[in-house]
């Protein structure tokens, strides 16, 4: 088989892609990656891969087609498996995280491993390619639930919510959010062994750029599922918080890269509720 | 109570707090009229800090402001946890947090310290009150024969050579120099460890008085978050003390708005077991409904010196016996000047052996017999002394 030549070999092809840095996209996955396995869904639109941590948090990252130097999809068959997202993002960075390396993915059919060309750009004549094998995937969860409302939306600056994550104590379960078209506007609870502690943000503060919330709503969240959208605010310039009527928290981190596109993950915790 | 620390003092507040979360897990709060003493004392009761911040410390102070009768302060204990929750990253709270406000809510029992941050961000924290008490040690610093005041940077670097598993250090002062060393434990196997030692003269020094040469073993950990501290705030060090088990006090302060003690047990490198050693800050706690606190502090006086006389006198007991063969030894070496210094220096190399084996238990008591038999017998001669015999002891060992 002659690799470069993709085209000729994009017919045969679930799924090619090709990348000129896999670094970016590395770290994304690495940001998702608190389980063991994903799963890999190219869509047209882009890549998607979704890990789902005990039916209460669901991660994706996303990664629309505009990335990839090329990027196809056969349109007549549904491209999705299950992979080992801690194997393939070593695989990406297999060449050191110092390095830039291209990339370049195919998946033949159902059941065929996932093949990765990399090749770093500071040495010539050198390649690795990795063979990730592939599960058939489990239905994902559908955490949306179209009847509830939208309650409140806002846009946050990423690292100085990051900020406000890392102050939180430790050994703190549970969070709650308090969202109020009052001042102040974000309350955010946390409940200690013997200590309540509390931080407001008013919807004036530099790393609120928009606030929308009708009604006062209280919702409650595990501290721990909160903590897992820490690695991909690290990475992330903005944040956008929506909470929904049914408690169920959605929050979208834009990724932006030095050549102007935009990478996303995308996170669903469902809330506590009272007992 | 109620005041108001600006930002750049926050930062010198949370380095207080991580400094004193290293001696102990809870933290006693006092309010007078011209200051705010924190206070810590870890469990074992052999370190102790007290950090004083004077009214200038402060935008606004106000020692009493929900004004009880009794005119009193506030006096509280709060969990050190809650304290370092606080002050989570010091090192950036100064660009973070531009005015912390501390207050008692009389009605929930809470103190309350707010911290208004950039981005109009305001963080409260409720931290329950454990106990309405005030806690003291009582120490001597001022009349202590050996003072050194050093520059933050020469101690810390001096400890930088240390193993991080090393947890006591002793100092061996003399007024030609200063000998840290690590120490080391009787019950480690003498192969096993690195032995270490750094010698500093008095002119890297910026004060160095020692009218009482002595050597002193404290605590690593305690000793290491006090110079953090020290650095942190690019403040000198003074140490005062008196001799071995009697407790060291750091000093650590800038002149007008804050100063800070640190008080740590000193352990009898020379003599004890760790039982015996451990040394002891003695602390006189006062209850807050105890209207006569000095009273209650005369009441408990006698006691402490009582227990302070019986285990000098129980340490005494044991440095003597230690010190006896040694005596022996140097008196008949000094009839020759060349072996004394032979001597000498073999002796030193084999010192923490020597010193520290005690007749705690029944192995050390051979030890010390092994070690020190030739000493006994009447044929004694030094120059036997050095080499290979004392050595396959310690190895066996």
């Amino acid at each position: 088989m002659n690799w470069s030549k993709m085209d000729d070999v994009n017919s045969q092809y679930y799924f090619t892609a090709s990348m000129d840095s896999g670094k970016t996209l590395c770290s994304l996955l690495k940001a998702i990656q608190f389980q063991e396995t994903a799963v890999f869904c190219a869509l047209p639109e882009g890549l998607k891969l979704t890990v789902e941590e005990g039916k209460c948090v669901q991660a994706s990252a996303y990664v629309p087609s505009d990335n990839f130097t090329e990027y196809h999809v056969r349109d007549d068959v549904d491209v999705m498996f299950k992979i080992s997202i801690a194997v393939l993002s070593e695989c990406l960075n297999i060449f050191g995280s110092g390095e830039e390396s291209s990339l370049k993915m195919y998946y033949r059919s159902e059941g065929s491993p996932l093949l990765l060309v990399l090749q770093p750009q500071s040495v010539n004549n050198v390649m690795t390619d990795c063979e990730i094998s592939t599960q058939n995937a489990d239905s994902v969860l559908e955490l949306r639930d179209e009847d509830s409302a939208e309650v409140a939306k806002l846009v946050l600056k990423a690292p100085a919510f990051l900020g406000l994550l890392a102050d939180l104590e430790r050994s703190c379960d549970v969070i709650e959010l308090h969202l109020s078209p009052e001042h102040p506007n974000v309350s955010i609870v946390t409940y200690g062994m013997q200590d309540r502690s509390c931080i407001d943000v008013p919807k004036s503060s530099d790393m609120v750029q928009s606030f929308t919330c009708e009604n006062p709503v209280t919702l409650k969240y595990q501290l721990p599922h909160i903590r897992l959208i820490m690695k991909a605010l690290a990475i992330s310039s903005k944040v956008v918080l929506r909470c929904s009527s049914n408690g169920l928290l959605l929050l979208q981190l834009k990724l932006e890269k030095e050549d102007q596109r935009q990478m996303f993950s995308e996170f669903y915790i469902v809330p506590l509720l009272d007992d | 109570m109620k005041c108001h620390i600006p930002g750049a003092n926050v930062k010198v507040l949370g380095r207080t707090a991580h400094a004193l979360a290293r001696f102990g897990d809870e933290l006693y709060l006092e309010s007078l009229p011209d200051c705010i003493l924190l206070r810590t004392l870890n469990a074992a009761e052999s370190a102790y800090a007290m950090v004083k911040f004077n009214k200038n410390f402060f935008t606004y102070f106000n020692y009493n402001y929900y004004s009880t009768e009794d005119n009193e302060g506030l006096k509280c204990k709060i969990s050190m946890k809650s304290a370092l929750n606080i002050f989570k990253s010091p090192a950036h709270m100064d660009k973070q947090v531009e005015n912390l406000e501390i207050k008692l809510d009389a009605e929930s029992c809470k103190l309350i310290f707010q911290l208004k941050c950039r981005h109009g961000i305001v963080k409260t924290h409720f931290v329950s009150i454990l106990d309405c008490k005030a806690m003291q040690a009582v120490y001597t610093k001022d009349s202590v024969p050996n003072r050194i005041t050093s520059p933050q940077r020469i101690l810390s670097e001096a400890l930088g050579n240390f193993q991080s598993s090393d947890d006591q250090v002793t100092l061996e002062v003399s007024s030609q120099s200063l000998i840290m060393r690590n120490y080391v434990d009787t019950n480690v196997d003498l192969t096993k460890i690195i032995r270490t030692q750094i010698s500093l003269k008095p002119s890297e020094f910026d004060g160095y008085a020692i009218e009482a040469e002595t050597t002193i073993t404290f605590t690593l950990k305690e000793f290491r978050a006090l110079l953090a501290f020290a650095e942190a705030l690019n403040l000198p060090l003074q140490l005062h003390f008196e001799t071995t088990g009697r407790p060291v006090v750091f000093i650590v302060h800038n002149g007008s708005t804050f100063e800070a003690h640190f008080v740590l047990a000193t352990s009898k490198c020379d003599s004890a077991s760790q039982a015996t050693s451990t040394q002891h800050t003695n602390v006189e706690r006062s209850k807050r409904k105890d209207s006569n606190s000095t009273l209650g502090s005369a009441k408990k006086k006698p006691h402490l010196e009582v227990d302070i006389s019986k285990c000098l006198d129980e340490d005494s007991h044991l440095f003597n016996f230690i010190d006896i063969p040694e005596e022996v030894m140097l008196n008949k070496t000094s009839t020759n000047g060349n072996i004394e210094n032979k001597s000498k220096s073999s002796g030193k190399t084999e010192e923490p052996m020597d010193c520290d084996n005690i007749p705690a238990s029944p192995a050390a008591k051979n030890m010390i017999k092994s070690v020190f038999k030739r000493c006994f017998e009447s044929t004694f001669d030094p120059r036997n002394l050095h080499g290979a015999i004392l050595a396959e002891n310690s190895d066996s060992e």
